[in-house]
C-alpha cells in the first residue's frame, strides 16, 4: 500500500517555479512530504511557507550544453536532457525512499526523463504546459511577417521534450482545456486537464482603500488600473497597455496606472527583444502622457503585488494567446476586474461583463470604451469583481483544484502498489 | 505526377520504386540525397532517369562520426534542416507528394514550411524501451552509462516526424507495430519489393565464390548481413558455425557485409577489435573454413545466394532485412531466429526453419538436419520463392505503393500544421 500521507519527489528547474506552490498545499493541506529538485532557487521571499516543514528544496547541477548561457535551437533538446540527466544524478546519489509519485514540468528545461531509472515502477505526473504550434498563437498571432523563416523551424523542433516525456509513461496533466487541445490529438484523451489553482487566502479584496501606498498618494476619487508580468513583454502585450494608459490619461484625470515587473525579457518566444528591457522601449516609442500617473513599480515582491490587487479597479491584461498568467487570476481572486484581450485561454476564465471583460480582436477603441465604461460604473466593478472572485474561489483556488490533484496522486500511489 | 523522395542515400529504398514509377506510369520522381549509396550501387538507368540533388550538409551533422546520444537529435535537426534549404533553394522543386524516410526521424519536418502538398513519412522504426533491437541482446548488456537512457530519448526525431506527417507506412506489419498504438492507423503497411528477377534460383551456376572454385560436394552456408554486429547475431552465427563444423568437415561458410557496427552498443565490449574480429577470436575455428566478402554488390550477392545450401539469419526482434527476403526469393533454405519479425514472411516448416535465437545448439542441430538431407527441406525454398513473388516482389508492391501514394496525394494535406 502506499503510505497515507504520501511522499513526493517533486522535479522542476527552478524553485518555487509552477510546482512550488502546489507541493507546499499538499504539505500545509494533506501532510505529504515533499523532496523538491530543482537547479536554482528563487529568492527566499518567494518561498512558500511549508519549505523546511515537509517541504525539502535539493538542488542539482547541470553539465554538458546545459552549462552555456545560451545555445543554437537546434540543441535545445540536448540542453533538456542535461537537465534531466543531472536531476538523475542526484536522485541515484541521495537514492531517497519511500517515494510514491514523482511529480515534474515538461518541456524547456524540465523533464522527468529519467526518474524512472531510478524510481522504476514509481508513477510520474507531468504537467505540460505549452505544445508550439508553428503558426498559431502567443508572438505569431500578429507579428508572423517580422519573424525570420528559421524561427519557425525551431517552433517545429521545440515540442521534442514533451513528446518523449509523453512517451514514457506519465500522467500528463494540462492545467487548461485551451493547454491540452495544443497537443496532437493522439495524445489528447491520455491528458487530465486539472488548474493548479491560486492561493485565493492572499488574494482578497481589501476591505478599505488606503489614501496612500508606497508613498504615493491615492484621492478618494482615483481608479487604478494595473498591469502585472514578471518581465513586461510583447507576449504578455505591454505595449497595448501604454498604449491604453495613455489614451485613457489623455481623456480623463482620474486615473492612476501601475506596472508592476520588470528586467530584460525573459522568454525565448519573442526573439526581437528577447534580453532587452522591452518596458524602457514601449515608453521610448509610445512616451507617457503624464509620468506621474505611471507607477512603475519594476520587480515587486508577492506581498506588493497581492496589496496592489486588493484595491486595483482594473487589471489589463492584454497577452497574446498563451496560457493564462497566474497574475491575471490572482486579480481575479482579489476582486479586480479583469479586462483581458479575446483569446481561447481567456475565454476558459473570463466570461464577457459577468467575470471580467472581454476586448474584442485587437481593437484599442473597444477596449478604451471598456474601461471607461468600468471607470465610471462603480456598481458595475463591484458586481463583476465580487463575481470574479467567487468564480476563483470555487473553480481555479488552490483548495478548488488541488483536492483533485491530491486525488490524482493518491489514486496513481495507490494503483502502482497494487 | 510528381513525387520527391528524400533520403540520406540513393537508390536504397526509393531507387528502384522510383525507377519504375517513372519508367512504367510517367511520373517525374526527383530526389534529394546527400550520398549515392555503396550498398546498393544506382543503375546507370537510374542515373538517367531520375533528377538527384544533392544536400549540402553541413560536417558537424554528417552522419561520419558516432554521435554522443544527447546530441542525436540536433544532429537530426541539421539534416532536416539541410532538406530545407535543399527545396528553399530549388524553386522547380514543388512536387505533389514529398515521401521521406524516417529512418532517423522524418527529414521533412521543416518542409511543411515551404510546400503545400501532403508529406508521407517512410515509418521504419521505432525504438523499444526494453527487450527489443538494441536492448534484446541480454547476454551482452549494454554499457550501463547510456543503457538506462539511450532509449528514452532516441525516438525524439521519429515523434517528431510521426506528428508533422499527413501518412505514413512502414515496409513489415512487425515495424508498424514498434510505433505507438495511437499512430498506428496513420501508418500502412506496404513492402518497398524487392527484384525477383535478379534474385531467383538458378541451376547450374558455376560453384565460384571471390574468383575461387569451390569444391564439388561442398555444402556452403551462408551469412548476410550490412554489418557484422550483435543485433544481426553475427556472434551467435560463429558458434553455430562452429558446431557444425566439427559435425561436417565439408561446409565453407560464407558471410557478406561489412565489419561496421550500425546499431547498439558493440564498440563498448569489444575495445580496439570490431565486433566481427571480436566474435572470431572467441571460438577456435579453421579460417579457410570462412570466406569474408565483406560489402558485395546485388548482382554479386544475387550469386552467392543461389549457391547457398543454408541461409542462416540470425537477428534479433528489428527491421526486417531485406537479405532475408532476397534469400527466400533465391530459394534458399532458410533458419531463422524465432523472433516476431521473422515469424511474418517464414512460416516454420513452410516456407522456412526457426529456432530460439540464443540457443545455439539447437540451431545447430535442424543446421546439420537440413545439410544432411537437402531433398527433404528443397521444399521450403520453394515456398519461399512462391511467396516472395506473390508478396515482396516488385510487381505486387509498386502498384500497392503507386496507388498509396495517389490515395495520399489527392486527400490534400491533412497534417496540422
Amino acid at each position: 500500500m502506499a503510505q497515507d500521507p504520501l511522499s513526493l519527489l517533486c522535479v522542476e528547474p527552478f524553485f518555487p517555479g509552477k510546482l512550488g506552490a502546489i507541493a507546499d498545499w499538499l504539505v500545509r493541506r494533506r501532510g505529504y512530504r515533499i523532496h523538491f529538485f530543482c537547479h536554482q532557487v528563487d529568492a527566499q521571499e518567494m518561498w512558500p511557507e511549508s519549505v523546511g516543514r515537509g517541504l525539502d528544496v535539493i538542488t542539482y547541477n547541470v553539465g554538458g550544453v546545459a552549462k552555456e548561457p545560451s545555445v543554437h535551437w537546434s540543441r535545445g533538446l540536448e540542453r533538456g536532457l542535461c537537465y534531466a540527466y543531472g536531476a538523475w544524478e542526484v536522485f541515484d546519489h541521495r537514492r531517497l525512499r519511500p517515494i510514491d509519485v514523482v511529480l515534474g514540468r515538461s518541456g524547456g528545461l524540465g523533464s522527468t526523463l529519467f526518474a524512472s531509472v531510478s524510481y522504476p515502477g514509481i508513477p510520474r505526473i507531468n504537467i505540460f504546459d505549452y505544445y508550439y504550434r508553428p503558426h498559431l498563437y502567443d508572438v505569431t498571432e500578429d507579428r508572423a511577417g517580422d519573424l525570420p523563416p528559421e524561427y519557425f523551424l525551431w517552433r517545429r523542433s521545440a515540442n521534442a521534450m514533451d513528446l518523449l516525456d509523453l512517451e514514457n509513461e506519465v500522467t500528463p496533466v494540462a492545467p487548461t482545456l485551451w493547454q491540452r487541445n495544443l497537443y496532437p490529438p493522439e495524445y489528447q484523451d491520455d491528458f487530465t486537464v486539472l488548474y493548479e489553482g491560486v492561493d485565493a487566502r492572499k488574494f482578497v479584496r481589501a476591505s478599505e482603500r488606503p489614501r496612500e501606498w508606497m508613498g504615493r498618494a491615492l484621492p478618494p476619487e482615483t481608479k487604478v488600473l494595473t498591469f502585472v508580468a514578471s518581465s513586461p513583454d510583447y507576449l504578455r502585450g505591454f505595449e497595448r497597455f501604454v498604449e491604453l494608459a495613455n489614451r485613457l490619461m489623455r481623456a480623463r484625470r482620474d486615473v492612476v496606472f501601475a506596472l508592476v515587473g520588470g528586467g530584460p525579457v525573459s522568454r525565448m518566444l519573442d526573439i526581437h527583444f528577447h534580453g532587452q528591457d522591452y518596458v524602457k522601449h514601449c515608453l521610448e516609442q509610445n512616451p507617457l502622457h503624464d509620468p506621474s500617473r505611471f507607477w512603475n513599480l519594476g520587480a515587486c515582491s508577492p506581498k506588493v503585488v497581492s496589496d496592489l490587487l486588493s484595491f486595483s479597479d482594473l487589471h489589463v491584461y492584454p497577452s497574446r494567446p498563451y496560457p493564462v498568467a497566474k497574475s491575471a487570476v490572482e486579480a481575479m481572486s482579489a476582486g479586480s476586474v479583469v479586462l483581458a484581450w479575446d483569446s481561447e485561454p481567456v475565454r476558459e476564465f473570463v466570461e464577457h461583463e459577468k467575470t471580467g471583460l472581454i476586448v474584442p480582436g485587437n481593437d484599442m477603441d473597444a477596449a478604451e470604451a471598456l474601461a471607461v465604461s468600468m471607470i465610471d460604473d462603480a456598481g458595475a466593478r463591484r458586481r463583476i469583481g465580487l463575481a470574479a472572485a467567487a468564480v476563483v474561489r470555487e473553480r481555479f483556488s488552490h483548495d478548488a483544484c488541488l483536492p483533485k490533484f491530491a486525488m490524482l496522486c493518491d489514486r496513481l500511489a495507490a494503483s502502482s502498489k497494487t | 505526377m510528381h513525387v520527391l523522395f528524400i533520403h540520406q542515400a540513393f537508390p536504397a529504398q526509393f531507387g528502384r520504386l522510383a525507377l519504375e514509377l517513372a519508367k512504367v506510369h510517367g511520373w517525374r520522381c526527383s530526389f534529394l540525397i546527400e550520398d549515392l549509396s555503396t550498398c546498393p550501387t544506382p543503375s546507370q538507368e537510374m542515373l538517367d532517369r531520375l533528377e538527384l540533388h544533392r544536400l549540402i550538409i553541413p560536417d558537424e551533422d554528417r552522419d561520419s562520426t558516432p554521435t554522443p546520444w544527447p546530441q542525436i537529435f540536433g544532429k537530426f535537426l541539421g539534416l532536416a534542416r539541410a532538406v530545407y534549404e535543399g527545396v528553399a533553394m530549388r524553386p522547380d522543386l514543388r512536387p505533389d507528394l514529398v515521401v521521406g524516410h524516417g529512418g532517423r526521424g522524418s527529414p521533412t519536418v521543416f518542409l511543411p514550411e515551404l510546400l503545400d502538398c501532403p508529406m508521407i513519412n517512410y515509418c521504419e522504426y521505432h525504438f523499444a524501451k526494453r527487450r527489443s533491437d538494441i536492448s534484446y541482446r541480454l547476454d551482452m548488456p549494454p554499457a550501463t552509462e547510456v543503457a538506462p537512457f539511450f532509449p528514452k530519448c532516441i525516438n525524439a526525431p521519429v515523434l517528431l516526424g510521426l506528428d508533422s506527417m499527413d501518412s505514413g507506412y512502414s515496409a513489415t506489419r512487425f515495424q508498424r507495430d514498434t510505433f505507438p498504438e495511437r499512430y498506428r492507423s496513420k501508418i500502412e503497411v506496404l513492402f518497398d519489393g524487392i527484384d525477383t528477377h535478379l534474385y531467383r534460383p538458378r541451376k547450374d551456376v558455376p560453384r565460384q565464390l571471390a574468383g575461387k572454385s569451390i569444391l564439388r560436394g561442398t555444402k556452403i552456408v551462408t551469412f548476410v548481413a550490412r554489418g557484422l554486429e550483435s543485433v544481426r547475431g553475427f556472434d551467435i552465427f560463429v558458434k553455430v558455425a562452429r558446431r557444425i563444423s566439427r559435425a561436417r568437415p565439408d561446409v565453407l561458410f560464407v558471410i557478406a557485409g561489412t565489419e561496421q557496427v550500425y546499431y547498439g552498443w558493440d564498440a563498448l565490449h569489444t575495445g580496439k577489435l570490431t565486433f566481427k574480429q571480436w566474435a572470431m577470436e572467441r571460438i577456435e575455428h579453421d579460417p579457410d573454413r570462412f570466406l569474408f566478402l565483406g560489402h558485395i554488390e546485388p548482382e554479386q550477392l544475387a550469386e552467392v545466394l543461389c549457391q547457398s545450401d543454408l541461409h542462416l539469419y540470425l537477428t534479433v526482434p528489428f527491421v526486417l532485412s531485406w537479405s532475408l527476403i532476397n534469400a527466400m526469393a533465391c530459394g534458399c533454405t532458410v533458419l531463422a531466429s524465432d523472433v516476431a519479425p521473422v515469424r511474418e514472411v517464414i512460416e516454420p516448416g513452410v516456407t522456412g526453419l526457426v529456432e530460439p535465437l540464443f540457443d545455439a545448439d539447437q540451431l545447430a542441430d535442424t543446421a546439420l538436419k537440413v545439410l544432411d538431407d537437402p531433398a527433404t527441406y528443397a521444399p521450403l525454398g520453394q515456398a519461399a520463392r512462391a511467396l516472395i513473388e506473390e508478396k515482396f516482389s516488385l510487381e505486387t508492391c509498386v502498384p500497392a505503393l503507386k496507388n498509396y501514394f495517389e490515395r495520399v496525394a489527392s486527400a490534400g494535406k491533412t497534417r496540422r500544421d
